[in-house]
């Protein structure tokens, strides 16, 4: 947990800051669908090593705010910034190749892919190894393919006995709802991310599985090096594993903070819960 | 908002429950196989390694005209593998890529129209003869680039779409070869006068010869698409078929992806095309019409898309049976109700019930017959289409009238109608009605289909691919896969 | 120039046949999301039940019955029989598959289509079987505008296929089944959960489809005058390329995509210079890579936005 930052505007330049250099700056952020405004004008800042949670009722635009920045989407309007580089527009892959990494709300595995190969498959934007070499067995392919083994190895290995050995070489569909999850945050980690995008790690999950995705992102931030920006509904990771805390209502932001500022902030308070119908009638 | 107490820390873990866990995991791979002694072959085939049994198959197949195959059945072999090997590099694009590729027969044409122009006395005063190590690698290549410009569409095109532009491709392909410059390209007549194939300096001119070469050349395909499944392009194929959307936020350039499956696919292909024409001597443009990709699909589908192993045998199975149905009435005959007693073997369990069911069949089939030739001797008065001790052993069992043609036709549409029947009954009637089902389908072969074999071999190709999708998707060899519902 | 405007006839008509077999095709993807390859051979079907409608009435020259009534009940059987022929296929080939991935319906249909047309082959044989429609209708009973004649089979192909195209689109848009319809088409699992009977409107939807189909057939029969086994998969080519470059999944992209083939076909085959009318198919395999490529959900069509 950082000290607290005072309810923020926009966000400023590359500055020190209590995290080091800016890795994500989303500048004047529009995204419309024909008439419907998905995203207006939204500035978020992500530095180095830091934990931002995004937060906001269904709806919000939360998710397309990760679809825009991993190139699913091309803005209307406004800019972002990767490590100071634009990457609006950019095709996903290119993106995801650059150190932005992400999960998706509903599971996108490769269910009849082996676990392993789920995280493997994931390296080849980070290789070169032509068809040929790999056939082949020529040098680069063959030391290749041992440094993705091994990569593949150390990043499961970070979730313990959760995904371990004897578990690789099964399909991904074998895997409980809880290992999905986890194997979808492994397939992420193996493109080597400075970035890592996590949309609502913990749902479905039950109070222990809870927890351990807490301390899970904090285990990611100090073990691996990544900023993270997270989705989340499930307010004790929130509060728990946060930096800071980004609230969201119908592609606005509306708040900015630490979580007790957000969290009693009155406008996410009526983006959650409405407006106090007592209130109503006082004033009109 | 305020939050309660932060829920408790999970109890200490001695990680998962290896014996339970690991049990479970293996349960649910013996649920893949096949069910009784299939499956034990299945597993037994899975212990021994995949290297092993290509050996093994390659050994066996190069083994086979030894045991003295006569020029027919050596050109039903020929045939077979030339199909499995385009069976095999369709898999890369639809079973690897997940794109479907409905011209993919043209990339077959094109290799074997690119060695004809190339091998032949057909382009200037004495023709072109390039050495064939030159010309199948150049053809081949070319190929892999026709592969990468007939792909590009699908940079701007849904599934669906694509394989609406690619069949048009194919289409176009045999117009293409049919109608433009028919000086060079032979019009409806084709080119003949093609070269031979030289292995080493060694002019292969045999039928035999051109067997074991492709042999080889299946059994190499084979095995440098295995080294390729496992490598990272293979796995970016695989991910590619499983989520393009997921697999593009994993840093693989999806359309590159399926470019390059266009290529290989093409390539091999084109590989198929060669040595096929060169065995042929000549080239015509309906040798690749629609057809020859209906069977090549059939082959994959039935085989398994997705794995190598599954489409070449696939492949082989379809053509055998494909080519086998041409032969003597006595002998398709063999062929037609060995394949009915055999797939009643496997899927009608317990073997008393079978039992059951045949005897039934046969009074059933008499006491038609009697009745029918006590009605009308018009009615009995053709004799079976088959010939040979087939012939003899059902003459008086199934009826077959002196219109046999007319009576047959009707018979066809009855058949039909009555195994529609037959799937979407319960077990019980389904077993009643297996036995009217068998005579009826034993009454239209000897009077209709034996006589059509050509048709006939047709209608069995639509109905694999029929079948096979509804009942078993993932073909003989395949793994079922899962699917995420979007 | 009245040459022009001759071809342009000719192109019109066909292209009103070519319509009618795109509408079913459209309206069938635009409820299961299925190219249903099959479509084409349907109407081979359709035209071969016209044939034999004529054979059972005394054959070309000798009708025993009022040549309207011929007609309609020609026209009324091929709807007839075609629709229930669809709404059977649907049912038992690719209701089962309704959730399964994409490719498994395709390659079904690939071998429906495969099976339709060899089993037209041997139960009907591959012998050209003719309307020789002259023979029992009055060709010289038509329109003709300076030196440009439309015949009356032509009148009535156009007229029939116009009041159909209407009164599809009344339909669609006008009635509840269009309704159901159109939002089993837009969102499947939300339809069945406003009430909508899903299974019933597929049906109705292939029935309608199909019908038009074999309708189509039936006029083929009277225009073209030629039935084999194999004038479906020719056909439904063309109708695939009219859907497509018209949009698929939308009846007016249809309409004017027939049009559009028709007229072009038209006007190759009669501008041409000889020896290159061959070509036709060709160059509307053209049209439709050219189209494909600039627009490629087609002329009306809508791009599809995926939810992530």
């Amino acid at each position: 947990m950082s000290a607290g930052e005072d309810v923020a505007a926009a966000a400023g330049p590359e500055d020190g800051g209590a995290h080091g250099r800016s890795v994500l700056q989303l500048e004047g952020l529009s995204l419309s669908f024909g008439g419907l405004r998905a995203l207006s004008g939204l500035d978020l800042e992500v530095r180095d090593e830091e934990i931002v949670s995004l937060i906001g009722p269904n709806g919000a635009g939360k998710t397309t705010v990760f679809n825009v920045i991993t190139g699913v989407y091309e803005p209307s309007d406004g800019d972002v910034f990767f490590a100071g580089k634009p990457i609006a527009g950019l095709a996903p892959h290119s993106i995801a190749r650059m150190g932005i990494a992400r999960t998706f709300q509903s599971l996108r595995l490769f269910l009849n892919m082996s676990v392993i190969e789920n995280v493997m498959a994931a390296t080849y934007g980070n290789t070169k190894a032509m068809p040929w070499e790999s056939v082949l067995r020529l040098p680069r392919a063959r030391r290749e393919e041992r440094e993705v083994r091994a990569l593949a190895a150390d990043v499961l290995s970070f979730f313990g006995q959760r995904l371990a050995g004897y578990r690789w070489d099964q399909p991904a569909y074998s895997l409980s709802y809880a290992n999905r999850r986890r194997l979808e945050i492994a397939r992420a980690l193996a493109t080597r991310p400075r970035l890592l995008l996590l949309d609502e790690p913990a749902a479905g999950m039950n109070p222990a599985e809870t927890h351990e995705i807490t301390e899970l992102i904090e285990r990611l931030r100090a073990e691996r090096d990544v900023a993270i920006l997270v989705i989340e509904h499930d307010m004790h990771v929130v509060a728990s594993c946060s930096d800071r805390v980004v609230a969201l209502d119908h592609g606005v932001k509306i708040a900015e903070g630490g979580f007790d500022q957000v969290a009693s902030h009155p406008a996410v308070v009526e983006a959650y819960l409405g407006r106090d119908p007592e209130a109503l009638s006082d004033a009109g | 908002m305020s939050l309660d107490a932060p829920p408790p820390a999970p109890r200490a873990e001695e990680g998962p429950q290896v014996g339970a866990d690991e049990w479970v995991a293996r349960q649910a791979r013996r649920r893949e196989y096949l069910p009784s002694w299939l499956g034990r072959a299945q597993r037994l085939g899975d212990r021994v390694g995949w290297w092993p049994r290509l050996a093994v198959a390659g050994l066996a197949a190069a083994a086979l005209p030894l045991l003295g195959l006569g020029g027919f059945q050596l050109q039903v072999g020929i045939d077979a593998l030339v199909i499995a090997l385009l069976a095999v590099g369709l898999n890369i694009v639809v079973g690897w890529a997940g794109v479907l590729d409905l011209g993919y027969v043209a990339f077959f044409g094109f290799g074997a129209y690119g060695f004809a122009l190339v091998s032949s006395g057909q382009i200037g005063a004495d023709g072109i003869h390039l050495p064939s190590y030159v010309s199948i690698p150049l053809v081949m290549l070319a190929a892999a680039v026709l592969g990468l410009l007939v792909g590009l569409p699908s940079r701007r095109l849904i599934g669906d779409y694509l394989a609406i532009v690619t069949l048009f491709f194919g289409e176009a392909f045999v117009e293409f070869t049919n109608n433009v410059a028919p000086g060079a390209l032979g019009g409806p007549n084709g080119i003949v006068g093609i070269d031979p194939v030289s292995v080493f300096g060694h002019k292969i001119t045999s039928n035999g010869g051109y067997y074991y070469l492709l042999v080889v050349v299946l059994v190499v395909t084979m095995a440098v698409l295995r080294l390729l499944e496992f490598s990272r392009t293979g796995r970016a194929w695989r991910a590619v078929r499983e989520d393009p959307l997921a697999a593009a936020s994993m840093t693989v350039p999806v359309n590159w992806v399926k470019l390059m499956a266009f290529a290989f696919g093409a390539a091999v292909a084109a590989l198929a095309g060669t040595v096929f024409v060169a065995q042929q001597i000549s080239v015509f443009p309906t040798d690749f019409d629609t057809p020859i990709l209906i069977l090549v699909y059939a082959g994959l589908i039935l085989g398994g898309a997705g794995s190598i192993a599954g489409a070449a045998t696939g492949a082989l199975v379809v053509m055998v049976i494909y080519d086998g149905l041409l032969r003597s009435p006595s002998d398709s005959g063999y062929l037609f109700y060995g394949l009915i007693l055999l797939t009643l073997l496997v899927k009608l369990r317990p073997w008393r019930r079978l039992a059951v069911v045949l005897g039934a069949c046969v009074a059933f089939g008499f006491a038609a017959h009697a009745i029918a030739a006590a009605i009308s001797a018009r009615a009995v008065a053709g004799g079976p289409g088959s010939t040979g001790w087939i012939a003899s052993a059902l003459h008086d069992w199934v009826i077959v009238p002196a219109n046999a043609t007319v009576a047959g036709n009707y018979g066809f549409v009855a058949l039909v109608c009555l195994l529609i029947a037959l799937v979407q009954a319960g077990p019980r009637w389904r077993t009643i009605l297996l036995v009217p089902a068998l005579y009826l389908a034993s009454f239209v072969w000897e009077t209709r289909l034996v006589t059509e074999p050509a048709i006939t071999r047709q209608l069995m190709i639509g109905a694999i691919l029929i079948v096979m999708m509804n009942a078993r998707p993932q073909g003989l060899l395949g793994q079922r896969r899962v699917e995420a519902i979007t | 120039m009245a040459f022009f405007f001759q071809e342009l006839v000719n192109g019109v008509t066909t292209g009103a046949l070519y319509s009618l077999v795109a509408l079913g095709f459209s309206m069938v993807y635009g409820v299961l999301k299925l190219l249903n390859f099959a479509h084409g051979d349907l109407y081979m079907v359709g035209a071969y039940v016209g044939f034999f409608v004529i054979q059972w009435f005394g054959g070309p020259t000798a009708v025993s019955i009022p040549v309207p009534l011929l007609l309609l009940i020609m026209f009324v059987l091929a709807a007839a029989v075609v629709g229930g022929l669809g709404v059977a296929i649907e049912r038992f080939a690719y209701r089962p598959l309704r959730d399964a991935p994409r490719i498994a319906p395709l390659i079904t249909a690939i071998g429906i289509s495969f099976f339709l047309e060899n089993a037209a082959l041997l139960l009907f044989g591959a012998q050209f079987r003719v309307y020789n429609t002259a023979d029992f209708i009055s060709l010289s009973s038509g329109i003709t505008i300076g030196s440009v004649t439309i015949d009356s089979v032509q009148i009535m192909v156009l007229v029939l296929g116009l009041a159909l195209m209407v009164g599809l689109r009344e339909l669609v848009n006008r009635t509840k089944l269009g309704k159901q319809m159109r939002a089993v088409a837009a969102d499947r699992e939300a339809a069945e959960m406003m009430g909508v009977n899903v299974n019933f409107t597929i049906a109705a939807t292939f029935f309608l489809g199909s019908a038009l189909a074999g309708v189509a057939g039936v006029m083929a029969g009277l225009l073209f005058n030629q039935v084999t086994p194999t004038i479906g998969f020719i056909a439904g080519l063309k109708a695939f390329t009219a859907a497509v470059v018209g949009g698929i999944g939308s009846l007016p992209g249809a309409m004017l995509g027939g049009l559009l083939i028709g007229v072009a076909e038209s006007m190759i085959t009669g501008y041409a210079p000889p020896g290159y009318s061959t070509y036709t198919n060709l160059f509307v395999f053209a049209v439709l890579i050219a189209v494909m490529l600039v627009r490629p959900s087609g002329l009306l069509g809508r791009a599809q936005l995926q939810k992530v």
